[in-house]
């Protein structure tokens, strides 16, 4: 029988330890905290990765007391706390919590005292990160409120960790972003997208840099076409109320999928360092923009589900989900193409799709290169097929390169075959979750996986001409129906016909 | 990265009084400032061999306590001139004793403790404080204080500031001098002690520094072995949180011979494993016993009481938990031109042979250089999947060793390492009762 783990493995990966200190997480009671904050935090303290002056101090407005809290999420953690009760016992000894509502001045102040009681009992030297796990529009209440409370005043003690969405397009971005600098400075502030906490995205980034193959190809002399694909199966589930306001294009694309263009095509930084990094992504998303910004709908095709699925397995249509509009316009899939101006990509068209209800549950960056110049041999299927690099995020981690071989015989003839690396087949261990990554890199002070306020507002312009139409005339930017489980709207497969290309079916 | 100095000219005062003067250096500067919140660094510092170079004007001053590329070249024509055997690393004892220092030349700056690698002062350390012992006797006690900042080196950021206390002396004035020591260190902060030198020199020293609650970076190849392996175990049981440079310079085999079993359709392997040979260069055990025991370790194998002694190799035996044995050799080999650290593994082989399909075989060999490799090729392996890597010796500046410990340590010490020792040292007794 194969052994689970490599025994040698075991104990040899030296992570970077955090430094003593409290983590405070705004919205405890919430979905977040339950499903993914607290899991990250218990499997960095069973990797031996927190320290032992560490402190996880809950907020939220419920007048919850320790120990209810500790309760509430032994809850959410019960199958893990049944492999590992006693790194529990001890994990569960570093929560807390405190009822915070952000905007009532008073719980802030009384947050301070009780920080200072926790720095006492647990040696956490006042270092603090703060996480606002909270709805959005109490983010920059919130951060005005630590600020106001003296929480943010040392910038190497006190980091603020923000979730997505940062503004719901670019001026609201912009004026998130002032506020949130003049509470704190840049260094300190963490956008958080859990996209970039993924194993295989930052691959992305090894495998362009760390390579002196791919490098000299991975420009507009070699290749053709890039694809970003996101795809979910399932539906809107009970995120009704808040997708409903959002749509695919704000839910998805200009944080994930955009992430995933900013470091496929962004130049190779001088040197691993945050800045350089995030430069080099915010340079290359400053120079994107859609292939017509003046007629959006010549290069955009939004859609919705309709119903779907099997006779067995019936689907319901978006619009006939709990808590949606029945008459509702919000795209459930949205693809466009995108050019990016500068020496490595000019002509290079980017296309990006994702929705949710899709034949598939897959996301991968696929890289067309172009055609051989003189066709040579008879190909197999006809013409022969360009090659391919296909970098999978998830699921089946790992990448793939198509390319022509000769097809046994006496002929010359010619076939596509795949060559493959697989995650799971070269290191047989299921990685991180990507919060566990994103949260230890935050209470470490790393800003390098978390994105720039330039970064956001560049995400956010590039896509200013469809948020406008959208919100403006909206028969412009119709939402086409696509049956569930389909590969989305027909209009979508014309986009690329347009340019004599397919979309590839992952 | 270029080594950085501070930035004041170190203040030479009495030693009574750096604790005040050090008070009112952070109370003049902007009120809130009270210097970086990071961790004290205590450093042993003898630095012998430069000191001995230096004094002889075999190499130039100021003596700077770095292991500098003139001061080994000086060394290694040493090892020729006084016709120690070619495998002497440079920096050894032997090497140390083999010239005599009757010309002492005129009186050298000694910039020790003033000169940070930039390795360690990126870390911001609080405060740094050096014990210089002086090679010559007759010197008192002289103590000089210094505040000082890392240049960032691509400009700008905002870095915390410390300070660096030197204290010189030759080692009796410096025993005196001692006392002052713990009135230094920040209470608040982590501590740490690098041992700077040999582990046979001075224990009343060492134990007098290395106090339970501070952190304790040492290296096992530095010294006689067993003594190495005894002050390891010892620090280790008693809790204190240890840090051996040998160790982590072992880094790259663990991580290499670990990859190779990652895949999933390799890991069968490893319960099957039938013979390990690790191959040293010279003559000291440690790195190659640690080596073998935290494979023991990982494999569940337990140590038997046989020991042989074949020419230079050892063999022994390690029983796996199917009760089948391992066969292991450590084999030390005397080569030219050796690297500064003692003892440093060159070669390792691992033979995987399963009882129920003879012809499933597996020779897993890493070796430093492709000759090395060549060399554990020989012996019948042939008819077995071969892999082969080679690892790079690991003989990056010790200051960025240190730097890496200080930046990743846990403020315990590492449990592969706690785990291996007492194995290490049960095989180093078998080794020692066969000599």
């Amino acid at each position: 029988m194969i052994q689970a783990t490599n025994p040698l493995r075991i104990g040899l990966r030296q992570e970077r330890v955090v430094s003593p200190q409290c983590l405070v997480i705004f919205g405890a009671s919430g979905d977040l905290t339950h499903r993914k904050l607290v899991p990250a935090l218990f499997e960095l303290f069973k990797q031996r990765r927190l320290p032992s002056e560490f402190a996880l101090l809950g907020c939220a407005r419920r007048p919850w007391s320790d120990e209810e809290f500790r309760n509430k999420m032994s809850k959410s953690l019960a199958i893990e706390i049944r492999q590992s009760p006693k790194d529990w016992k001890e994990f569960s000894n570093r929560l807390f919590y405190e009822p915070v509502n952000l905007e009532h001045p008073e719980d802030v102040i009384k947050l301070r005292s009780r920080l200072e009681e926790i720095d006492k009992i647990k040696a956490t030297h006042a270092n603090r990160t703060f996480y606002l796990s909270v709805a959005p529009k109490f983010y920059a209440s919130g951060c005005k409120s630590l600020a106001d409370a003296g929480l943010l005043k040392d910038p190497k003690r006190s980091r603020v960790v923000i979730e997505k969405p940062f503004g719901r397009d670019y001026r609201s971005a912009q004026s998130l972003n002032s506020i949130v600098q003049n509470c704190a400075l840049e260094s300190q502030v963490f956008r958080i997208d859990h996209y970039l906490g993924k194993e295989t995205v930052q691959n992305i980034l090894v495998l362009r840099f760390a390579n002196t193959i791919f490098e000299p190809i991975w420009n507009r002399n070699y290749i053709s076409n890039i694809q970003i694909t996101s795809s979910e199966t399932v539906g809107v589930e009970d995120r009704a109320g808040y997708y409903e306001s959002s749509g695919a294009l704000r839910d998805m694309v200009q944080n994930h999928l955009t992430q995933m263009l900013a470091i496929t095509a962004m130049e190779p930084p001088g040197h691993f360092d945050p800045e350089a990094i995030r430069n080099e992504k915010a340079k290359v998303l400053q120079a994107a923009h859609l292939a017509n910004e003046l007629e959006p709908w010549k290069c955009c095709v939004r859609g919705q589900y309709s119903k779907g699925g099997s006779k067995s397995n019936p689907l319901l249509g978006y619009r006939d989900e709990v808590g949606v509009d029945p008459n509702s316009t919000t795209e459930t899939y949205v693809a466009m193409k995108i050019f990016i101006n500068n020496w490595r990509w000019q002509g290079v068209p980017f296309y990006i799709r994702t929705g949710k209800r899709l034949a598939k549950r897959t996301s991968e960056v696929a890289l067309t290169f172009r055609e051989a110049p003189v066709h040579l041999f008879d190909a197999a299927g006809g013409t022969p097929t360009s090659n391919q690099l296909i970098l999978r995020i998830q699921p089946n981690e790992g990448a793939e390169f198509k390319f022509e071989v000769k097809s046994p015989g006496s002929g010359m003839r010619s076939r596509p075959v795949e060559m493959e690396f697989s995650y799971d087949e070269s290191f047989g261990e299921p990685s991180d979750e990507g919060y566990v990554r994103l949260l230890a890199d935050a209470m470490l002070g790393d800003p390098t996986l978390f994105t720039r306020s330039d970064e956001v507002e560049a995400a956010w312009r590039l896509y200013t001409p469809l948020l406008e139409m959208i919100e403006d005339s909206p028969w412009q930017l119709p939402t086409y129906p696509y049956e569930s489980r389909t590969w989305g709207p027909t209009q979508s497969d014309e986009l690329l016909a347009k340019d004599h290309l397919l979309w590839r079916r992952p | 990265m270029s080594p950085q100095l501070t930035l004041q000219t170190p203040l030479q005062i009495p030693p009574q009084e750096i604790p005040g003067y050090l008070q009112k250096l952070w109370s003049q500067d902007q009120s809130d400032n009270k210097g970086a919140n990071t961790f004290c660094l205590l450093v042993w510092h003898p630095a012998w061999m430069e000191q001995k170079l230096v004094s002889t004007g075999r190499i130039n001053g100021p003596v700077i306590g770095v292991q500098r590329s003139d001061l080994i070249d000086e060394a290694r024509k040493i090892v020729l001139e006084k016709d120690l055997p070619h495998s002497t690393p440079p920096l050894a004892k032997e090497v140390f004793n083999s010239f005599k220092t009757t010309n002492i030349s005129k009186q050298h700056e000694d910039l020790r403790g003033q000169h940070i690698d930039s390795a360690i002062s990126q870390l911001q350390p609080r405060r740094l404080i050096t014990l210089a012992p002086n090679l010559e006797q007759g010197h008192d006690l002289e103590t000089l204080v210094a505040a000082y900042c890392p240049l960032p080196e691509e400009g700008g950021g905002n870095s915390a500031c410390g300070d660096v206390i030197v204290l010189k002396g030759d080692t009796n004035s410096l025993k005196e001098g001692l006392c002052i020591v713990e009135e230094l260190i920040p209470e608040d902060l982590p501590s740490w002690l690098w041992w700077n030198g040999s582990l046979d020199e001075d224990p009343d020293i060492l134990s007098q520094l290395a106090l339970p609650a501070r952190r304790i970076i040492l290296d096992s190849a530095l010294g006689e072995p067993s003594h190495c392996l005894n002050v390891l175990q010892e620090r280790i049981k008693s809790g204190q949180a240890v840090n051996d440079l040998n160790w982590l310079r072992l880094r790259t085999w663990r991580e290499t011979l670990a990859m190779v079993f990652d895949p999933p359709n390799r890991r069968d392997s490893l319960s099957n494993i039938v013979n390990l040979d690790i191959d040293i260069q010279g003559d000291h055990l440690v790195q190659g016993l640690l080596l073998a025991s935290w494979i023991a370790d990982k494999l569940g194998w337990e140590s038997t009481l046989e020991i042989e002694k074949e020419g230079q190799s050892y063999r022994t035996r390690f029983k796996r938990p199917d009760d089948l044995m391992v066969n292991f050799r450590l084999m030390p080999l005397p080569l030219g031109n050796p690297g500064i650290n003692p003892g440093q593994i060159i070669g390792l082989r691992l033979i995987c042979q399963s009882t129920t399909n003879e012809k499933a075989g597996l020779c897993v060999i890493l070796a430093s250089e492709s000759g090395e490799c060549m060399r554990l090729e020989a012996g019948g392996v042939a008819s077995m999947e071969l892999l082969e890597e080679v690892v790079p010796l690991q003989n990056s500046p010790v200051e960025r060793d240190v730097a890496l410990l200080l930046e990743s340590s846990r403020g315990s010490t590492s449990p592969l390492l706690s785990n291996a020792t007492p194995i290490a040292r049960k095989l180093l007794n078998l080794i020692e009762s066969k000599k």
